[in-house]
């Protein structure tokens, strides 16, 4: 069991709000257990079914738990602290040390070889490097990221996941996309990904500073960002594209809140059915007063009480002209 | 030779002397997708759907940081390639010369980044290679051979049982 700074009561009001004052008890002692230790192989260089073997040849206990995506692992053994970064496996780059939740983005925007894809804000490069193996490392991949410190863990994980297919870019995400539709007109994406800033409530059981850091005014003006971002991007899809929204926080102000600004602000995107892996929730249709459009509930929810994972939020769109 | 701000992709010329040491060195034949070369004279391999036109327009536009992977090093001095982790990797297909094969207890060494104490009879750039995995290049001489995976591929000294 983890010991956690207290949450702050704005917080777990928010929480008693979205999940009921039952439910909120088995969220908050969900966070108080060790997240599990999830990889995803990476099929650039080695088969899923080879790095299986090879990882049990090492006396890991290994369970694939999604059967249509062989290549996420499970390791069900007690290793030592940082074993799992350390072993050679990890450092040829045959893995990727990541989270489930925060695999399904891009299992749900599923880019194909050849296609023309933009992470807007691309570090660390988890969701990047899954881009570039189900692409098989073809097509193209913008990575755009604003701070250079996490620029160089971009560069760093895609180079280890001989990423190349990508080119990374240096620029603020919207100023990236207005610099893109202004100056390369002609660029179009197949698939959008905006993973985006946000105040990363869904990961308070790996990053517990975040319950020190929480602050209603931050989710405020994350908001407003987000939905700067989602603007300015939209218009770089191709007709047909598709674009994911996702972040890792449960604040329906940087949720739902812009699912329901775009379906608002461009009636040429269509939310989409997403079919996941795991457990999630329709996408809330009202909060604090506020009412949401109805299709806002084609969004996904993961609660880490559901799945024991990360919590995450994500909603798909088509650009139908 | 196109000069980007930061970076210049290697025009056809170029390529095909990289893709000539290569051959001479560890009979590597050809080389897919674009080089790049930045000032450190380190070689990035970019096989994206971009050609040159497309990357130069695109850096018009947004500052580019990096362009693919980095593959290999230009070693001026001596007229020669030492492939990077990933550029053993990519074409370990291709690899027929100058490999050198290391013991597990060797592997760990090397992936700790430790120079190998081993005679190899040859003063030469060596791909390392445990099993089936390529484990970069080494810098053979007369006694050793020097190492140079970066600090953040190496094996932390901790007590695992195998590698």
């Amino acid at each position: 069991m983890k010991k956690h700074p207290e949450p702050k009561q704005l917080f777990l009001d928010r929480m008693k709000e979205l999940l009921g004052e039952k439910e909120v008890e088995v969220y908050l002692k969900i966070l108080e257990q060790e997240p599990i230790k999830s990889i995803r192989c990476n099929t650039i260089k080695i088969s899923a079914e080879e790095l299986k073997k090879r990882l049990i040849e090492k006396s890991w206990k290994v369970s694939q738990p999604w059967k249509c995506n062989p290549e996420v692992m499970i390791i069900n053994s007690d290793l030592l602290p940082g074993e799992l970064g350390n072993a050679l496996e990890h450092l040829l780059g045959y893995y990727y040390i990541q989270e489930l939740a925060s695999m399904l983005p891009l299992i749900a925007l599923n880019p194909q070889s050849k296609e023309f894809v933009l992470d807007l804000c691309a570090s660390p490069g988890s969701k990047t490097t899954q881009a570039s193996a189900l692409m098989k490392n073809s097509g193209l991949i913008i990575a755009n990221e604003i701070s250079l410190r996490r620029i160089k863990i971009l560069s760093s994980n895609l180079e280890r996941c001989d990423v190349c297919n990508a080119i990374i870019t240096r620029k603020e995400g919207v100023a990236a996309c207005e610099r893109l539709k202004k100056f390369y007109p002609e660029l179009k994406f197949d698939k959008i990904l905006i993973d985006a800033p946000c105040s990363g409530e869904g990961t308070l059981r790996s990053t517990p500073k975040n319950y020190l850091m929480w602050n209603i005014n931050t989710i405020k003006q994350l908001s407003g960002l987000q939905k700067k971002m989602v603007a300015a991007a939209v218009e770089l899809l191709k007709i047909g594209g598709e674009l994911v929204y996702s972040t890792c926080t449960h604040a329906p102000e940087e949720n739902e809140e812009i699912v329901d600004f775009i379906l608002r602000n461009f009636p040429d995107m269509k939310i989409q059915n997403l079919k996941l892996p795991i457990k999630s929730r329709k996408g809330i249709t009202e909060w604090l007063g506020k009412k949401y459009l109805k299709e806002t509930e084609n969004s996904c929810r993961i609660y880490p009480q559901d799945n024991n994972t990360e919590g995450f939020f994500l909603a798909k769109f088509r650009r139908v002209k | 030779m196109s000069y980007l701000n930061k970076i210049k992709i290697l025009n056809k010329e170029e390529k095909k002397q990289i893709e000539e040491k290569l051959k001479e060195q560890f009979g590597i034949n050809e080389i897919l997708g674009l080089l790049i070369e930045s000032r450190t004279d380190r070689i990035l391999l970019f096989q994206g759907n971009l050609n040159e036109k497309q990357i130069q327009k695109l850096e018009r536009t947004l500052p580019i940081e990096k362009v693919g992977v980095y593959f290999a090093t230009k070693i001026i001095s001596e007229n020669k390639i030492r492939l990077s982790i990933e550029g053993t990797q990519i074409l370990k297909g291709q690899i027929k010369k100058n490999i050198f094969e290391l013991n597990e207890q060797q592997a760990k060494e090397w992936m700790m980044g430790r120079e190998l104490e081993i005679k190899t009879g040859k003063s030469d750039f060596l791909i390392m290679k445990y099993k089936d995995n390529f484990l970069g290049t080494g810098k053979a001489s007369e006694l050793k051979i020097g190492n140079f995976i970066p600090k953040n591929r190496r094996l932390k000294n901790q007590e695992t049982p195998s590698i």
